[in-house]
């Protein structure tokens, strides 16, 4: 046997189960959707419509993407942040709150100094990060110290860290004059604002675009370069993934398991200290009661949408930016733009069902591609073809592995 | 019946072996009498020719098993021997290959546990599955409760339950909280759980591992009640003096088949540990000692407790020196587990110290200790040694984190790793399609092989051996055995923990024996049998003068 076409088909094989479990609950997600909005009366064709036309003008095309893209910088970084936690099997829910108190801490701060340009945007981003790895620090601090559970204890801190930044901006950051409608903090001057990518555009020769696009895209893009390379190549990295595919046997390969929740958990929350920045820095200069809320928990689904890669995380906050995009629009075509919600929502709650069934597949047919390798049980059956059944329901070695409940082949029920 | 010798396959050789076979077949012959005896009543259960095969090992092979009605039958066997799986396929957990159960002389097919609750037969598993916070009446009920229009009815639950306590003696209080219960009544619960299924056959999986002297009486009160209820239990151990004391009927399994049955009262704790071990020494005597001076780890007093406080491990001292190999003999739970992990830093130290060469490593962390050259081959190599879905190539980094060849400064080296995989999946004989297949798809022989080859890769000074073949073919074992001896003629020091007498006997230069957390005895493997060994290993012998 030629050791090249296994492997090569194996690696085929297993992107393709990769890509399943998406691209499953995606389908799954929009047959659902749409027999909620034919359910409520409504063409789900039109909806579909609506969702995927970026506009008739080359000038609406690109106006369309542009706030696509504007809405997928701060979701990619959403996503990035909850998944670098769930790599090690830490469940971050406090994304919210962890990037709202950067985003106010870092708009005062960036107010508040007067620094040269880029040294000006860099400072407004360290504090940014910094107060998100302290915010996401806590958790790790009690976590390991008192054993509380991450999920309880960064939910708990979602609403400590709202009325937080709700009391500061009242308070002693409000930079809005008294009776304002809204209250915001001091505006960022010039020199701390992020320059935009609006004239690389138009250098490409397409039309002026109404918005600006976020020059946040970039620092994006070398953030989901840098988590990416850190996780999949780095020693930091591998024992981060390795403590979340188990524990016990990181911690006996000499991982200290104590200090990778800190760890991890610090760089959870400083990447998600940055998730308001392409809004503050690009659009709105200030923080308000009117700023973007919500972004840490689409995080969620846009991380699990994305299973977790840097990649897969890119292309799952695209798809949500086109759908948030289109939320306004169906109102146009009197279809409620909480169809939008239903549609995220049902792509989570499925992809959650796929990812497993693809990792099931993926791990039944790693366990036949190795059990072909070995020149399985001579009583196999002949055990060449594909299509030799594995015995379905045992572990490899000996039953480790309890399935109770589980049918076996039905050729065995009969002695 | 059921009398063959020691698997073919094996090399056989001494006047021991010998002595053994001839022990079986009396042993048999015997116990053969009182089974024909009885055919003419329905047998409880019977197995005839079971086997089970998991992909690369055949855990059971032509197991035969009669158990009449009535009866405590005991199942005995080393750890590894199969006496789970057998247990697993008798509560329908999966189902054998080949060969047939019959419950009360009807032939069966369980495809789940509650097929096998439905033709009467409970299993009273090792570790509880009791709620806490449940009381025991809730946790009695939990799963089948009785229900009258559709509301609980607790009233018929308790009548029952309070029927059941006093028909055999159990002594339950329904209220009471199961948290605030000792471990003797948890289990009790979980017997009166199986009865109130309407149990005819009781499976007790290992029921005095966990047991204090005292409660093991009790329980043993408890299993003659249902005795005289003409209930049937079948009680797997591996503590020959509780066997004899408790069971009608005796069968023996070793290597995953039934090597012979025995009549408790005609039958000596000697004949008992000969048939369960073999006699067969796993090598030909390569005895000419490799030790040396130099000493590679010493521990003195080394304590460890539980998070209560108690003592797991209790002043051991111990020494290792290079070309040593230092086997720790004992029934498993008696501290073992918790000596590996206070060595490989897993568990902190609650007095004593411990030396590596020259350094004193007590505050060490695991990876310092790694660095410093002890290698682990774990207990449990699923729990501890492997990433099972990740790639071979990831698993060879594993422990070895910051080491070449697999990493590079901050970096891994994927190329490294790669290639260094590929280096021990030809020298260790590791089957599998290459460095990119991920762990789980490795059948047990050749998991434990990566992870021999990946430990002895980094060239450690000690290594700490936990069961390193169990739940490995007989080939894959041969393998590792050869491995450790190569090592060992190279002066790696290693500490063996084993359950496996054979292997403790045929690879330790030094062999202690561990009881209670602490060193009970210290023998020499040249001349202690596995019967002595199983005297001091359950507390029945006491060390004149050694140790």
């Amino acid at each position: 046997m030629s050791p090249a076409s296994p492997g090569g088909m194996g690696a085929v094989r297993r992107a393709g189960l990769a890509l399943l479990g998406p691209v499953l609950a995606l389908v799954v997600a929009l047959v659902i959707s749409g027999i909620v909005i034919a359910a409520i009366g409504e063409d789900p064709f039109t909806a579909l419509q609506v969702i995927t036309n970026l506009g008739e003008t080359p000038a609406a095309q690109v106006q369309a993407i542009v706030v696509i893209l504007n809405r997928a910088v701060p979701l990619f970084l959403a996503g990035l942040a909850v998944s670098v936690a769930f790599r090690m099997g830490l469940f971050n829910i406090g994304v919210e709150g962890q990037y709202r108190l950067a985003t106010i801490m870092a708009a005062a701060a960036g107010a508040a100094v007067s620094l040269p340009a880029p040294l000006h945007v860099l400072f407004i981003i360290v504090v940014a990060m910094v107060v998100g790895a302290l915010w996401a620090g806590i958790v790790a601090v009690l976590k390991v110290t008192r054993g509380v559970s991450e999920v309880i204890s960064s939910i708990m801190l979602n609403f400590v860290a709202l009325g937080l930044a709700g009391y500061l901006l009242t308070g002693p950051l409000r930079g809005s004059a008294e009776g304002d409608g809204i209250v915001t903090t001091s505006e960022i001057p010039e020199s701390g604002r992020f320059p935009d990518l609006t004239g690389v555009l138009t250098g490409l020769g397409l039309a002026e675009p109404r918005s600006e696009l976020f020059g946040f895209l970039v620092v994006a893009v070398v953030v989901g370069v840098i988590v990416s390379v850190v996780l999949a190549r780095t020693r930091f990295g591998f024992d981060l993934r390795a403590t979340g595919l188990s524990p016990s046997a990181a911690t006996a390969s000499g991982v200290d398991t104590r200090r990778m929740v800190i760890s991890t958990m610090l760089l959870s929350g400083a990447v998600a200290g940055l998730i308001g920045l392409p809004d503050l820095l690009g659009a709105d200069y200030e923080y308000g009661t009117e700023f973007t809320a919500g972004l840490g928990f689409l995080g969620i689904a846009v991380a699990l949408l994305g299973r977790n890669s840097p990649l897969g995380i890119a292309l799952a906050a695209l798809l949500f930016a086109v759908l948030d995009r289109a939320a306004p629009l169906l109102q146009f075509e009197d279809i409620p733009a909480s169809v939008v919600t239903i549609i995220q929502g049902t792509i989570v709650l499925a992809v959650v069902v796929a990812n497993e069934i693809a990792r099931r597949l993926a791990r039944r047919s790693a366990e036949r591609e190795g059990a072909r390798a070995t020149g399985a049980p001579p009583e196999g059956g002949g055990g060449s073809g594909p299509g030799t059944p594995p015995t379905p329901d045992v572990g490899p070695d000996g039953g480790h592995r309890i399935h109770t409940g589980v049918p076996g082949t039905p050729e065995g029920a009969r002695p | 019946m059921a009398t063959a010798g020691g698997p073919p396959d094996r090399p056989r050789h001494g006047g021991a072996d010998g002595a053994g076979a001839d022990g079986a077949r009396a042993v048999g012959a015997g116990a053969d009498g009182g089974g024909h005896g009885a055919g003419s009543a329905p047998l409880a259960v019977e197995l005839r020719g079971i086997t089970k095969r998991f992909p690369g090992v055949v855990a059971n092979r032509d197991i035969e098993l009669r158990v009449r009605r009535g009866e405590v039958h005991a199942i005995v066997g080393e750890n590894g021997a199969g006496k789970s799986t057998l247990m697993k396929t008798l509560y329908g957990m999966h189902r054998p290959d080949e060969g047939t159960v019959s419950v009360d002389g009807r032939e069966v097919v369980f495809r789940s546990p509650a097929d096998a609750i439905a033709a009467g037969i409970g299993m009273v598993h090792q570790h509880f599955m009791l709620a806490d916070n449940f009381t025991v009446l809730e946790n009695v009920v939990l799963g089948s409760e009785p229900t009258r229009g559709g509301r609980l009815d607790m009233v018929e639950a308790r009548r029952r339950i309070n029927d059941i306590s006093a028909r055999y003696s159990l002594g339950l209080e329904p209220d009471a909280l199961v948290e605030d219960l000792g471990v003797g009544d948890r289990q009790r619960v979980e017997i009166a759980k199986v009865l109130y299924r309407g149990a005819r056959t009781l499976i007790l999986d290992e029921p005095t591992a966990v047991l204090v002297p005292q409660e093991v009486d009790d329980l043993f009160r408890n299993l003659a009640e249902l005795k005289r209820e003409g209930l049937t239990v079948i009680f797997i151990s591996h503590k020959l003096d509780e066997v004899r004391r408790v069971a009608d009927s005796i069968t023996v399994i070793r290597r995953g088949t039934t090597v012979g049955t025995a009549d408790p009262r005609t039958t000596t704790v000697r004949q008992l540990a000969e048939l369960m071990v073999g006699s067969q020494l796993p090598t030909p005597a390569t005895r000419e000692s490799t030790v040396r001076d130099t000493v590679v780890l010493r521990l003195a007093g080394v304590t460890v407790h539980d998070a209560a406080g108690r003592s797991l491990v209790d002043g051991v001292d111990l020494t290792v020196r290079e070309g040593e190999v230092v086997g720790i003999a004992g029934v498993e739970g008696n501290g073992q587990a918790e000596l590996v992990d206070a060595i490989m830093g897993l568990r902190s130290l609650a007095a004593g110290t411990l030396t590596l060469g020259s350094d004193d490593v007590s505050a060490w962390s695991t990876r310092a200790r790694r660095e410093a050259g002890v290698g682990l081959i774990p207990e449990d190599r699923h729990r501890q040694g492997m990433l099972l879905e990740a790639p071979l190539w990831e698993n060879r980094i594993l422990g070895h984190q910051t080491r070449p060849p697999a990493v590079k400064g901050p970096f891994i080296d994927r190329r490294g790793a790669r290639s260094d995989t590929e280096r021990i999946m030809r020298e260790y004989d590791v089957r599998a399609p290459g460095p990119d297949t991920l762990a789980v798809a490795l059948s047990g022989g050749n998991q434990q092989k990566l992870i021999v080859g990946r430990e002895m890769s980094a060239h450690p000074r000690l290594l700490l051996a936990a069961h390193p073949t169990r739940g490995v073919d007989v080939g894959a074992q041969a393998v590792i055995w050869e491995l450790l001896k190569d090592a060992r003629a190279e002066g790696l020091g290693i500490v063996l923990v084993s359950a496996d007498l054979d292997e403790l006997i045929g690879l330790s230069d030094t062999l202690h024996v561990m009881l209670r957390g602490r060193l009970v005895a210290t023998v020499d493997p040249g001349r202690v049998t596995p019967e002595e060994l199983g005297g001091y290993m359950t507390g029945a012998r006491t060390a004149a003068g050694a140790a």
